[in-house]
């Protein structure tokens, strides 16, 4: 038996069937059948029931992962990985963009991420971060080659509370792109596209493995995906599909979910209001409290796979939205002077995570499956 | 020579007047009073020392003391309105069969999020010496009474969040730990983060903290945003530090240094809000960390309305509006004596906020200058959820440690409910603005609650 079973067996007998909205409540939408979770999401589901056992087996999987990494089914999600990446690159070297190295470590990074903390050290005298994303440095490079795409290591100390989700690393990889001189929805044209590249190369490549060692198919995806605003998925959400939730905050996981399952492809959220947030994300000139920007949802309960927006260019309004992190904006004040000297510093772009992609392609329980030597929050120690 | 003497006289002059802060203070502040509460517990509630014992002492109500401030406060116009007739107590009497007592009076419930033993808050007080000296004694014996603990800002920074940076001062963690280690059922902590704090990500350590990670899955958890405070609002923290930690903190404050003495000044900027920002600031906490109540700390500031009107329409838990008494360790005079209103007056936004529909989703508290029992139920009765207190707990803990904390939180508990029993009531959410009234026409006006003079005017 592998190991990865040994650890903890496949109990789907236990897995609740998802009828979370009745076919009544579907009028809104054109879909007369519910997508259902894909096993290995229900199967994680069933594992987080029971935090203890779950955290153990955790422990467990993250201290001796050179074990299962040998087993066959990870030799082939691994290769896939690989894959994954050579697709992305094509595609997007095809599309004009140019990769470029990304940084690594820097006086300040990414604060827009959710309750996570950045790991901080000494730089001969002064405070480094080492990359939660390199966001920051998107807009440096884009404005000197214009379109521009990292495959870049991030470190994010998650709250503790994440190794629930499924979908949290603290050590991760995205492709980061951004684009100068372009809107929210040219970097979500470039995101399907992309998507829909990504998924049909692996299935060229990989299609029969997929299907026999991972049990996996998947569909021909073609864009447009449908895309939703925020104030339309709140509408909907809360009148039709009975998942509520207070306008202006994030929509819960519970909510998205629900929203995933009435279609068979990708979906985009857009238009996030302010202050759900970081900084960066461009708010509307013509229509305060609204960001240009968005999240992309996989399919079959997966989750988040993007987030992008068009970025805040006006110095003044970048400051005044850094406070509400609480922050003096004097900590970015190289980024500050940048936006500044390189005014108007109109770009737009979005950030994939390559496990998350990577366990939605194979169907894998959590991202800790997706990864070699996968780091959570709060476990410790691993190779 | 006469030069010589005038020099000599002028510098006595001086130096007397440099021991002027202490003695005016302790001339003042009730020092002595909550002193003989750390020491006594609830035996202090009766004013009897070792010189008038029970059986020799004749007391009456004080009136005369030179010890009031300038303006108008809770203890000069407000008082309470006892009934004869007392239909709630017969309630309370079927409930229990048998006439109620004072100590029948329930205070439990729930205040900025967190279920408390009683409405009282120890104030966020933060990294100076005497503040970080008394912290331990107080977060342990507000954990055992059941109320909610505060930590204020700078603390991480300047004395370390988990290891200590200055000697015999406790470490952010470990005032943290001392308070949720000891907690039972009631209480929380509420925790500031200046703008030097956020340099270092303060809440987002606290977030990610594998020993408090059980308490905040319990909800015991609150970040409190700092506007201001009542002794110096409109200004930043300020405090003195030794010379020898100028080179690590000056990254990250400004530092007031002359180069002579042992210690420097250092201060903290006050942080630049706006509506929007406020607004922003208060969603990105509920999105980032959904775990944790959000209280808000204001300064007799003249828009606290519009503070309090953001706070409940964004889902915040808890807004403190800290008169000028609001105590401190260090505030320029001019501050303490010209910037801002007294507590007073933090009540009557209170009392208008409720007033205009701000419910108790929405916990109000004032805060300057609060001490008693009196000051719990008049607060209550004019709309606060609960009140906001700091210096009576650092002169308990330097009285008598942990049990004088103790002692002296038992004896505003007895007061409290001493006072609502007298009023007919038997639960702290039944006190309303009909149990109080005001001794002054205009402040009665002002708070909408009668003029303890308006008689009834109806026939016997």
């Amino acid at each position: 038996m592998p190991f990865s079973t040994i650890l903890f067996k496949r109990s789907l007998l236990n897995c609740q069937i998802v009828v979370i909205v009745s076919a009544s409540l579907n009028k809104g939408l054109n879909f007369d059948e519910l997508m259902p979770l894909h096993p290995a999401v229900k199967e994680f589901e069933n594992m987080v029931a029971d935090k203890e056992r779950y955290r153990k087996f955790l422990q467990e999987w993250l201290r001796y992962s050179w074990r299962w990494a040998r087993e066959e089914k990870y030799k082939l999600v691994f290769r896939i990985q690989a894959s994954i990446l050579h697709a992305i690159r094509e595609k997007l070297d095809s599309m004009g963009f140019v990769e470029v190295l990304p940084p690594i470590i820097g006086p300040v990074t990414d604060p827009g991420i959710r309750g996570a903390k950045q790991v901080t050290f000494d730089f001969y005298g002064h405070e480094y971060k080492v990359m939660s994303s390199a966001i920051l440095y998107k807009q440096y490079m884009a404005a000197s080659l214009g379109k521009i795409y990292f495959v870049s290591p991030n470190v994010r100390l998650e709250p503790l509370d994440s190794i629930y989700t499924g979908r949290h690393l603290v050590e991760f990889f995205q492709v980061d792109l951004e684009m100068y001189n372009a809107t929210y929805q040219d970097a979500m044209k470039v995101a399907e596209e992309l998507f829909c590249y990504v998924v049909k190369y692996v299935k060229d490549v990989h299609g029969k493995e997929l299907e026999e060692k991972l049990n996996r198919s998947l569909p021909d995806f073609k864009p447009p995906f449908p895309r939703y605003t925020y104030k339309d998925a709140h509408k909907i959400l809360c009148t039709e599909l009975n998942c509520k939730f207070e306008y202006g905050t994030e929509i819960p996981w519970e909510c998205e979910k629900v929203l995933s399952i009435h279609h068979d492809t990708p979906i985009f959220v857009t238009e996030y209001p302010r202050g759900a947030r970081g900084f960066y994300d461009r708010e509307d000139p013509t229509r305060p409290g609204i960001l240009l920007d968005f999240d992309m949802l996989y399919p079959e309960g997966f989750g988040e796979a993007i987030s992008g927006a068009e970025r805040e260019y006006e110095p003044a309004k970048v400051i005044q939205r850094m406070r509400e992190t609480g922050e003096d904006p004097n900590k970015y004040r190289w980024y500050l002077e940048m936006l500044k000297e390189l005014y108007p510093l109109k770009t737009a772009g979005f950030g994939i995570g390559v496990e998350r992609l990577t366990r939605y392609i194979c169907g894998l329980r959590a991202v800790w499956e997706s990864r070699p030597y996968p780091k959570v929050a709060g476990i410790a120690p691993t190779p | 020579m006469l030069f010589s003497i005038v020099g000599l006289h002028l510098r006595l002059l001086g130096k007397l007047r440099l021991l002027t802060g202490a003695k005016e203070f302790i001339k003042d502040y009730p020092v002595a009073e909550i002193a003989r509460r750390a020491l006594k517990g609830r035996d202090a509630i009766y004013p009897f020392g070792t010189l008038m014992e029970y059986g020799t002492a004749v007391l009456g109500s004080t009136v005369t003391l030179p010890r009031y401030p300038r303006f108008p406060s809770l203890d000069t116009t407000i008082i309470l309105l006892p009934p004869a007739f007392t239909p709630k107590r017969l309630d309370k009497m079927v409930d229990l069969l048998r006439e109620p007592t004072f100590e029948d009076v329930n205070l439990e419930c729930e205040l900025g999020g967190f279920k408390v033993s009683m409405p009282i808050v120890a104030g966020t007080m933060g990294s100076t010496a005497i503040a970080s000296k008394t912290s331990i004694p107080i977060a342990k014996a507000c954990a055992k009474m059941g109320i909610i603990y505060g930590i204020g800002e700078n603390v991480a920074t300047v004395r370390g969040y988990s290891k200590r940076l200055t000697r015999g001062h406790p470490c952010f963690k470990e005032r943290l730990m001392a308070y949720l280690t000891n907690i039972d059922k009631y209480g929380g902590v509420i925790i500031q983060q200046s703008v030097e704090d956020a340099y270092d990500e303060l809440w987002n350590k606290v977030y990610s903290d594998k020993d408090v990670e059980p308490y905040l899955e319990e909800g015991k958890i609150g970040f409190e945003i700092k506007i201001g405070q009542g002794a110096k609002p409109g200004l930043g923290g300020i405090i003195k530090i030794p010379r020898e930690q100028v080179e690590r903190l000056k990254q990250k404050y400004l530092i007031e240094d002359t180069g002579k003495e042992k210690y420097v000044t250092r201060y903290s900027v006050p942080g630049t809000y706006t509506e929007e920002i406020l607004r922003g600031m208060i969603r990105n906490m509920r999105t980032n960390y959904p775990r944790v109540r959000i209280w808000i700390k204001l300064g007799p500031f003249k828009d606290a309305m519009k503070v309090i009107k953001i706070a409940f329409e964004e889902g915040a838990h808890a807004v403190v509006i800290d008169g000028k008494e609001g105590g401190t360790a260090m505030a320029p005079c001019v501050a303490m004596q010209h910037l801002g209103y007294p507590t007073l007056v933090s009540l009557a936004f209170i009392r208008r906020a409720r007033l205009l529909g701000i419910d108790n989703k929405l916990s109000l508290l004032p805060a300057g200058r609060l001490y008693d029992g009196s000051h719990v139920v008049k607060s209550l009765a004019l709309g606060a959820s609960g009140i906001y207190i700091g210096r009576p707990l650092v002169i308990s803990a330097l009285v008598k440690g942990e049990q004088g904390v103790i002692n002296y939180l038992e004896s505003v508990k007895v007061e409290t409910q001493m006072l609502i029993s007298a009023l007919g009531k038997y639960d702290v959410h039944e006190v309303d603005p009909d149990d109080v009234a005001s001794l002054d026409l205009n402040i009665a006006r002002a708070l909408e609650i009668k003029w303890a003079f308006e008689l009834p005017q109806q026939d016997i």
